[in-house]
């Protein structure tokens, strides 16, 4: 794995890291103190301090600190603050207004039009000064504080703790998924022809769990599953994954490890959802036990697992790939069909029908398969072809 | 993944402590670690061997932990000693350029050894 490679999933972990901070049972001291460390352990300073602005008084609020002077930190103006970029980080330099509390770097914190308070950063362990992409994280995880924080002072007005997390929750998932879409593109664009693969799979998983009655959590962990399950393939050659001649037994081999190395990579990260990692993991096992890379059998494949395969497979038989020309969407459903048992799971096919159904009868507000399906496709004919398969799997 | 909880023990050496950390090093219960070496630096100890081999996963919040430990030795011109680490970890912190930093060992012996003799 190259360097690069490496520091980006550090920086992902790091992002993982704050949204598990901000979102544990801890008290709010406890949270506030995780999320600074989390920062200075995320950009290797030994100086960092989180600030409150206090509307009331017009002052800054020190909420967690460590490494520089309180009255530094004092001397901070809060109107200087608030007439830089909001949720932009700033490299101070010289300026001779913001030097005086001492800090390297500077992220006034906002929330729509209501100043927060402000991040602040110094001694930089390494060697080299804060680079742009330190800044452009910084931007991420100053955005999510900001919400964070404010929610607090609402939350102090509301007391309401169980809306509050609520609430958090549901801005961390914005995150989450904005990094992981970032990610996701990164592995789409090793691969002309996989383009968007992810995303769609991820789509089609969330979909079937969502008819299979999963909760919104599960759900999620789905999705975020979708998104990575070929994230191994980050570490295999493009011109491997491009390859338009069929593989040779040695090349197919390389491409079978990516879904050991997506587990490797996802096992890292400390994801608020079961299972992720598994899933990614055994997205090409089989029922017949003739899958990879472990050749589990059918008893230790979890309907996760199932359904990732099957959604997979699904989009991989529809888009067109270097060696072979993409198939129209029956003789996928077929194909799904004829290989129900030694492949694909009974359960998982009769559910990915029904919303299929659903979705091409418009019985479903937001359709997740439909908008990504050839536009030339025949629609009744499908839901012909569907209606057919729910019937035929109805019956025991 | 699950979490363990974590706990720090340590002793003594000559002049130098050891500290093992157990468990991950993920959460606000690493400040007892930071806490641990603090102890041994009020009480006049310069080198300080962190022996990981039971802590096999660390993260931004550790990292954090570690950073103040360098900070607080390099404070009294002070020497850290990693050992037992790894590769996990060696790799993370050598991706975050914390080894030049610390001195390395395989083992908390040869960190001893070195501490004791100046050379490995
Ligand atoms: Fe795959
Ligand atoms: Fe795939």
């Amino acid at each position: 794995m190259s360097t690069e490679l490496k520091k980006a999933l550090y920086n992902i972990s790091a992002l993982a890291d704050l949204g598990q901070a901000i979102t544990s049972e801890n008290n709010f001291h406890e949270k506030i103190q995780s999320v600074l460390y989390v920062i200075t352990g995320t950009f290797l300073a030994n100086k960092g301090a989180l600030l409150f602005y206090d509307k009331p008084t017009n002052k800054l609020n020190t909420l967690a600190q460590k490494g520089f002077a309180p009255a530094d930190l004092d001397r901070l103006n809060p109107e200087e603050l608030m007439s830089l970029g909001r949720n932009e980080s700033y490299l101070i330099g010289d300026d001779p207004v913001l030097t005086v509390a001492g800090a390297e770097i500077l992220a006034p914190l906002w929330v729509r039009d209501e100043f927060i308070g402000a991040l602040l950063l110094s001694g930089k362990l390494t060697v080299g000064p804060y680079t742009l992409e330190d800044l452009e994280l910084l931007n991420v995880i100053a955005n999510q504080i900001a919400i964070a924080l404010n929610n607090h002072s609402l939350f102090l007005d509301l007391s309401d703790k169980l809306e509050e997390n609520r609430r958090l929750y549901e801005e961390m998932r914005h995150i989450y998924h904005g990094t992981l879409q970032a990610f996701a593109a990164a592995i789409d664009a090793k691969d002309a022809y996989t383009k968007n693969h992810s995303h769609r799979v991820a789509k089609y998983s969330a979909a079937i769990a969502r008819e299979l009655g999963w909760n919104e959590h599960e759900i999620e962990g789905m999705y975020v599953a979708g998104y990575l399950h070929d994230v191994g393939k980050l570490a295999i050659s493009n011109t491997l994954l491009n390859k338009v001649t069929p593989f040779t037994p040695e090349e197919r081999e390389e491409i079978r490890k990516h879904s050991t190395l997506s587990h490797s990579i996802t096992a890292k990260i400390k994801f608020p959802w079961k299972n992720v990692e598994d899933m990614v993991w055994h997205h090409h096992e089989r029922l017949d036990g003739r899958g990879y890379p472990e050749a589990l059998a059918q008893e230790s494949l979890s309907d996760g697992v199932r359904i990732l395969s099957l959604a997979d497979s699904f989009d991989a038989m529809t888009s067109q790939r270097p060696y072979r020309e993409k198939m129209d969407v029956q003789s996928a459903i077929g194909e799904l069909r004829k290989n129900l048992e030694s492949q694909f799971d009974h359960k998982v096919m009769l559910v990915f029908c029904k919303v299929l159904d659903k979705e091409i009868k418009g019985e479903l507000p937001e359709p997740d398969i439909l908008p990504h399906l050839d536009r030339d496709s025949d629609l009744s004919v499908i839901s012909t072809l569907l209606e057919g398969i729910i019937v035929e799997l109805s019956t025991p | 993944m699950k979490s363990v909880q974590f706990s720090v023990a340590s002793r003594r050496e000559g002049d130098a402590a050891i500290i093992y950390p157990k468990g991950y090093l993920n959460n606000l219960s690493g400040e007892n670690l930071v806490i641990e070496c603090g102890i041994y630096i009020g009480k006049g100890i310069t080198k300080i061997v962190v022996n990981f081999s039971e802590t096999d996963l660390i993260n931004s919040i550790g990292i954090s932990m570690l950073l103040q430990i360098i900070e607080d030795l390099r404070n009294i011109k002070g020497t850290i000693c990693c050992t037992n680490m790894s590769k996990l970890l060696r790799d993370t912190f050598e991706m975050l350029g914390l080894m030049q930093h610390m001195l390395v060992f395989p083992v908390e012996s040869d960190a001893l050894t070195y501490l004791k003799t100046g050379k490995l």
